[in-house]
């Protein structure tokens, strides 16, 4: 039976949620509800566990709201979400659009490591003068450094073209043979958000790889939706999306991590304690 | 708890940044970048090119810059 398909929803499995927290784009200038101390970071992670996510997804932020790739930084983050849930799943981000590789590794060193962490598969582009590059030999030396230090990495699929580094990796014993890939749908270059894009890449993943749906904005909920009738998991939250529908900002992350769950279990799929979410993505 | 050194290869500020903690209707407990070009508070991403971090270029990379 495919694992990663319409039979896995048939058979009732079980899907990870994962709920994106803060990030690092924007702030609280763009949604007031957006998490930026460790304190409130914690806080909504807290509510988020409680309303069904097994992986909270983390970025660190200096006092006024801005970017920090200071390890230190994300050691606070980690130690008050730890301090304040019960059992969940840390994936650290190693994203930064215009940071080099030398601060992007930072949030790869907090003591313990996380047990995810995010390794973005290619460039991205969404801003005029700004670019996500991304190189072959950041991608190459962030997967050494988290096989190192025995992190499991989320490979972040901006487009099609980076399910051709995924093979890459795989190819190169960067990371497993059935990585966790997280197909991401949005502007720029992006995968167009479109149900048959979604059907097209989830053809094209690597046999037995366990695979999570990001929609930025408005697609946030009609394609986690279809990740969960395709046997995929599904991220939410406030990184990818401000809005619980349109004209109206969504008022927490829990807010949209519990519209998640009832979908997901109206539709006939129960969602993952962070036991099953461990390993069903290949955690020890 | 830091003193945030992965910024430490920061250059000038762009000369349109302020540090406001009020601006029309919005108000934030601690001051936040603010880009008096397009008089909006900027997206915390955005201030890495506001401040110049990780050589960044307000002239080269801010699509506002004037």
């Amino acid at each position: 039976m495919s694992a990663t398909g319409y039979e896995s929803y048939l058979a009732g499995d079980p899907v990870v949620v994962t709920a994106a927290l803060t990030g690092g784009v924007h702030g609280k200038e763009a949604n007031p509800a957006i998490p930026e101390s460790p304190a409130e970071i914690a806080e909504q992670a807290a509510a988020c566990e409680a309303a069904g996510a097994s992986v909270l997804h983390l970025h660190a932020r200096r006092p006024n709201g801005e970017r920090s790739f200071d390890t230190a930084r994300f050691q606070a983050v980690n130690d008050a979400v730890r301090e304040a849930t019960d059992d969940v799943i840390l994936q650290n981000s190693t994203g930064g659009t215009g940071a080099p590789l030398e601060v992007r590794r930072n949030s790869l060193r907090t003591d313990p490591a996380p047990e995810m962490a995010s390794l973005d598969m290619g460039p991205l582009n969404r801003y005029d003068r700004l670019t996500s590059e991304n190189t072959r030999h950041t991608i190459d030396e962030l997967a050494r450094e988290m096989d190192e230090r025995g992190i499991v990495p989320e490979l972040e699929v901006f487009n099609n073209g980076h399910l051709n580094e995924t093979f890459r990796l795989v190819e190169a014993g960067l990371v497993s043979e059935a990585p966790y890939v997280n197909l991401i749908f949005g502007g720029g270059t992006l995968t167009p958000p479109d149900p048959r894009n979604l059907l097209n890449l989830v053809d094209q993943l690597p046999e037995g790889s366990p695979w999570n749906v990001l929609g930025f904005g408005p697609h946030q909920l009609p394609l986690t939706t279809m990740a969960v009738l395709l046997g995929g998991h599904v991220r939410v939250g406030l990184e990818d999306n401000v809005y619980y529908r349109s004209g109206e900002p969504a008022e927490s992350n829990a807010q949209l991590v519990e519209r998640t769950v009832r979908v997901a279990e109206e539709l006939g799929r129960p969602v993952a304690t962070t036991a099953e979410a461990r390993e069903i993505l290949g955690l020890s | 708890m830091t003193d945030d050194t992965d910024d430490a290869d920061g250059g000038d500020t762009c000369r349109h940044l302020e540090y406001r903690t009020e601006a029309g209707e919005r108000a934030f407990e601690t001051a936040r970048a603010y880009c008096t070009v397009v008089d909006a508070f900027v997206q915390p991403m955005r201030a890495d090119v506001c401040n110049a971090r990780y050589g960044l270029d307000p002239e080269r990379d801010c699509e506002w810059y004037e």
